[in-house]
């Protein structure tokens, strides 16, 4: 069975808790009856709309699909939408407006959450376009790179023993401390990897690009971040037993 | 989210925890690894090449308790099988057993994974071709 990611699940709240009126007047106000353009408001009315099917996270800050992103613009645009989404606004309107803001102010805190982090960013781009998807795609990771995650964590546990034996740590606190700067300094590399990507795919999108080299860009963001994840695990954990050292 | 009982008894009292040796042409290794999580899982078996039967299984996992508890029913389910019987154990059996919750089933893809990438691995060193190209693609 594949997972759906946190992210999905919001989704696809959105689409099944579609009410009549949004299945009848999918491309209309559904108060005025003017033509809805897919914004949260009606642009003649202004009453909140219901989104439309498979509505994005980018879509609902009205963003394009990139990695790159204008913080300040974001951040800005998060507080417009919270205000004017707010259920206290809704309090003197029908049930069915007071429902929609209720849905679409808890959605918008997702959204936020996920776009805001740069690295959570890119996940969710990648599980939204079904690049990443736990379950289904084999997610396998390079021989070597599981090799030497497999051994750092068997130094990592031969440090936890001769600790619990009251050993003598002070070689492997330094074999530890090499080990840390080594899988930083790789964590680093990762993240200019990715960013350099990231780039990539923004000027694609940019060019109006073909799928093709779309999707041989973000296939490589994917290999990259699950890279990431090991590594991000190991210096985690050194750092953990180097605190507790 | 709760472990199942069944999962905590095995990530407090995993069976077979240890290692084989790797260049024993008798024993066929599988390293796989969840990049969703970061958990890296090694598998080892010794196979009779007489009987093909599997004598004997190693694991070592650092991940999750799912995980840990996945690797150690895998070696408790595949010793005393034949080559193809293990071959023949699913994800599924493992997520049923041991109850999984649906986040935790990629833990159980692991365990079936690090099966199949240790007995390709046997294989190889017994001089079989590859019966399938999906049993190898666990360890590319």
């Amino acid at each position: 069975m594949p997972q759906a990611g946190q992210h999905e699940h919001s989704i696809e709240r959105m689409s099944v808790t579609q009410t009549q009126a949004e299945r009848t007047a999918a491309s209309q106000c559904w108060s005025c009856k003017a033509l809805a353009r897919g914004g949260h408001f009606c642009v003649s009315c202004g009453k909140i709309q219901p989104l439309p099917r498979g509505t994005d996270y980018f879509a609902f800050f009205g963003l394009p699909q990139k990695v790159g992103l204008d913080e300040g613009a974001f951040e800005e645009r998060f507080h417009k939408l919270s205000w004017k989404l707010h259920p206290d606004n809704f309090v003197r309107t029908g049930e069915y407006e007071r429902s929609l803001s209720l849905e679409r102010s808890s959605e918008l805190n997702d959204a936020y959450r996920t776009l805001r982090d740069p690295l959570s960013r890119v996940e969710y781009l990648l599980e939204h376009l079904g690049i990443r998807k736990e379950g289904t795609t084999k997610q396998q990771a390079p021989p070597e790179l599981l090799e030497e995650v497999f051994e750092l964590n068997e130094s990592l546990d031969e440090l936890r023993e001769a600790k619990a034996e009251g050993g003598d740590t002070a070689n492997m606190r330094e074999r530890l401390a090499a080990a840390e700067k080594n899988f930083q300094q790789k964590l680093d590399e990762v993240d200019a990897e990715l960013a350099g990507l990231g780039r990539e795919w923004d000027a694609a999108l940019d060019a109006k690009a073909d799928d093709a080299p779309k999707k041989a860009v973000l296939a490589r963001m994917n290999e990259v971040l699950n890279r990431r994840s090991y590594i991000r695990n190991l210096v985690f954990g050194v750092q953990k037993e180097l605190a507790e050292a | 989210m709760a472990y199942s009982d069944k999962v905590v008894e095995h990530y407090k009292n995993p069976r077979n925890v240890g290692s084989l040796d790797k260049n024993d042409p008798a024993v066929g290794t599988g390293l796989v690894g969840a990049p969703e999580c970061g958990d890296v899982m090694k598998l080892q078996m010794k196979v009779n090449p007489e009987t093909r039967v599997i004598e004997e299984a190693k694991f070592k996992t650092f991940g999750c308790g799912s995980a840990i508890a996945s690797s150690s029913l895998a070696t408790e389910w595949v010793k005393g099988k034949t080559v193809e019987e293990a071959l023949s154990i699913k994800n599924t059996d493992i997520v049923r057993e041991l109850a999984l919750p649906p986040v935790k089933i990629h833990c159980s893809v692991l365990a079936e994974d690090a099966i199949k990438a240790a007995l390709s691995d046997w294989k190889k060193k017994q001089g079989e071709a590859e019966a399938k190209p999906a049993e190898a693609a666990a360890r590319h």
